[in-house]
């Protein structure tokens, strides 16, 4: 604990999932690897919009990162990116949003990589390792 | 969508100007045949009244015109006309030679017969537009008393005779022109119906391979889903527990989940392999070999760092199937990284590129394990495994044998037990132009 008390913490981080499980697990690692100091979990991407939404008038209190599932019943992944698009500038600067899923299809991958919002595509689940990669290629700015 | 249906069409007019030429060389070949032997009775004709002068001069020319039609305008239908008028031509020879015997007007109505075999009605017209000609001409001619004419042996033939015989000709050859006609409709219509036929049949498949690739995808999808949450979970329970025998089950736990997916992963890749097209695009190896390499960095046993060294040469612009590539270079290297030797102190996996106009030679090579002698030939045969002590599904090496035969590629090893495993693989280079 003491090592990764010395690194610098994102200060909020959301994760989009409708898998409990994989929720727990994103908290749970990103609460052991000391990388962010408040994880807010949503479980569709219709009360994810409504979170982000809400702070519209308060920047400051939106993610720095968003971890989004791709697929997930009602708006998957990629409804929730089109939604994201109408948001106003002050809003869509401020995260990094990084697609989490299982998926291997192709179209999947390039679709993600085609979304101008989408920074990069992990493989679930989340590791350690993953974590310290994502701290390392996407640095903190405050 | 555009350009599948454009393609499927053009097909279709291909297969029917296929069969039609197909018929025009046939006939073409029956024609010789019926020419030649036009000529020879002429020559036999000769013998009745000496006309020797007829038959070799006239029947030669004949020949000559029907021949050098057809070898100048070969690309043009023009010599079937040709053939058709010679053919018209014959029996004005052999009317004149047998002195007018009725019998041989018979010829036109053979001649007639004969042009039906390249299915075109028009080829009638300059067969009876001869006949016409010459019957009048030459009918005139002899009953108005001119000497050497012969074209019947009549006396006396009525214009109502003359009429009949005319009608009953062109009658004849308009049969003949319909029955051509109606050959090659019909012909047609079958090709028609074939390929409709085809076409839906095609549909239909192209259905069912889309299904079954998206049965394929979602199926692994929803199976490596639940894997990966068991992933996640037991990576946080091994954070959580300093137990020494509860760590060492959940690493089993873990190789097997591991192994399950990658199992997963390498069916998707093995039916993905076989369905999809292969793509043209542009490769650059640099930005590939560094993308599996990060990719391999969370593979299997982190303790123990591989050195990754490349070596890339040639400048030549690159295209093939870029997922198909990934996949064969991975599946060569994580075995690389897979089988390296405990025992050696720096693990490494040499990646040579050499990039040539027509194709890419690569090299991967490591001081791991190797591989026995006498595994060496059944390695990429399916499920086919030379180590127990690993990890792999067995259908790795399949895999990168079959997309290599998709691309046209090879690929051969060399390997010795303890000292280490070099795979050569030569990849065509698919020129954008193609």
């Amino acid at each position: 604990m003491e090592a990764t008390n010395q690194k610098k913490l994102y200060r909020k981080v959301l994760v989009i999932d409708d898998n409990p499980t994989d929720r727990f697990i994103a908290e749970k690692m990103i609460e052991k690897c000391g990388f962010a100091q408040q994880t807010i979990l949503c479980e569709s991407a219709q009360e994810a919009l409504e979170y982000l939404g809400a702070l519209e008038h308060e920047p400051d209190e939106l993610p720095q990162l968003i971890f989004l599932d791709i697929s997930m019943p009602g708006m998957d992944g990629y409804g929730f990116l089109e939604q994201y698009a109408k948001f106003p500038e002050v809003v869509r600067a401020r995260s990094i949003i990084l697609m989490l899923t299982t998926s291997l299809h192709p179209d999947d991958i390039t679709r993600a990589q085609n979304s101008p919002f989408v920074a990069r595509f992990i493989n679930k689940p989340i590791s350690r390792d993953k974590l310290d990669m994502i701290r390392n290629d996407f640095p903190i700015v405050y | 969508m555009q350009t599948k249906q454009n393609s499927e069409s053009l097909d279709q007019s291909a297969h029917i100007s296929e069969f039609l030429s197909a018929i025009k060389t046939k006939s073409d070949q029956l024609a010789n045949y019926f020419i030649f032997s036009f000529f020879a009775f002429g020559l036999f004709l000769a013998t009745f009244y000496d006309t020797w002068q007829i038959a070799v001069g006239v029947g030669g020319l004949l020949l000559v015109a029907y021949f050098s039609a057809k070898m100048f305008l070969a690309d043009l239908d023009f010599y079937q006309y040709v053939l058709s008028a010679v053919l018209g031509l014959f029996m004005a020879q052999f009317i004149y030679q047998m002195h007018g015997l009725f019998e041989m007007h018979f010829t036109a109505f053979l001649s007639s017969a004969i042009l039906i075999t390249y299915q075109k009605w028009k080829l009638q017209i300059p067969l009876l537009a001869i006949v016409i000609v010459h019957h009048a001409l030459f009918a005139y001619l002899q009953y108005s008393g001119v000497d050497g004419i012969y074209f019947t042996q009549l006396d006396h033939m009525s214009l109502q005779t003359f009429l009949f015989h005319i009608v009953l000709v062109a009658a004849i050859f308009s049969v003949c022109g319909l029955w051509a006609y109606q050959f090659k409709k019909y012909s047609e219509m079958h090709i028609d119906l074939i390929f409709k036929k085809k076409e839906v049949e095609n549909m239909e498949l192209k259905r069912a391979n889309y299904e079954l690739d998206h049965f394929v995808y979602s199926a692994s999808h929803d199976l490596r889903a639940p894997l990966n949450s068991m992933l996640g979970l037991i990576e946080i329970v091994k954070d959580e527990t300093a137990e020494e025998h509860t760590l060492e089950y959940l690493d089993a736990l873990k190789g097997n989940a591991e192994r399950l997916d990658a199992f997963i992963c390498d069916i998707l890749d093995y039916s993905r392999n076989l369905r999809t097209d292969i793509a043209n695009d542009p490769i650059v190896y640099r930005e590939l070999l560094e993308e599996i390499g990060k990719n391999l960095k969370f593979m299997g046993d982190s303790s123990r760092s591989v050195d990754f060294i490349t070596v890339i040469r040639g400048e030549e612009p690159v295209f093939s199937d870029r997922s198909r590539l990934n996949n064969i270079l991975n599946n060569v290297i994580s075995n690389a990284i897979r089988y390296q030797d405990a025992s050696k102190e720096k693990p490494f996996v040499r990646i040579e590129i050499d990039i040539l106009v027509d194709k890419t030679n690569i090299e991967v090579s490591d001081n791991g394990i190797g591989i026995p002698e006498e595994a060496q030939p059944k390695i990429y045969d399916m499920f086919y495994r030379a180590s127990n002590k690993t990890l792999g599904s067995g259908l790795g090496l399949y895999i990168v044998k079959e997309a290599l035969g998709r691309l046209g590629g090879r690929i051969r090893v060399s390997s010795a037990v303890g000292v280490g495993t070099t795979f050569y693989i030569e990849i065509p280079n698919r020129h954008t132009d193609k």
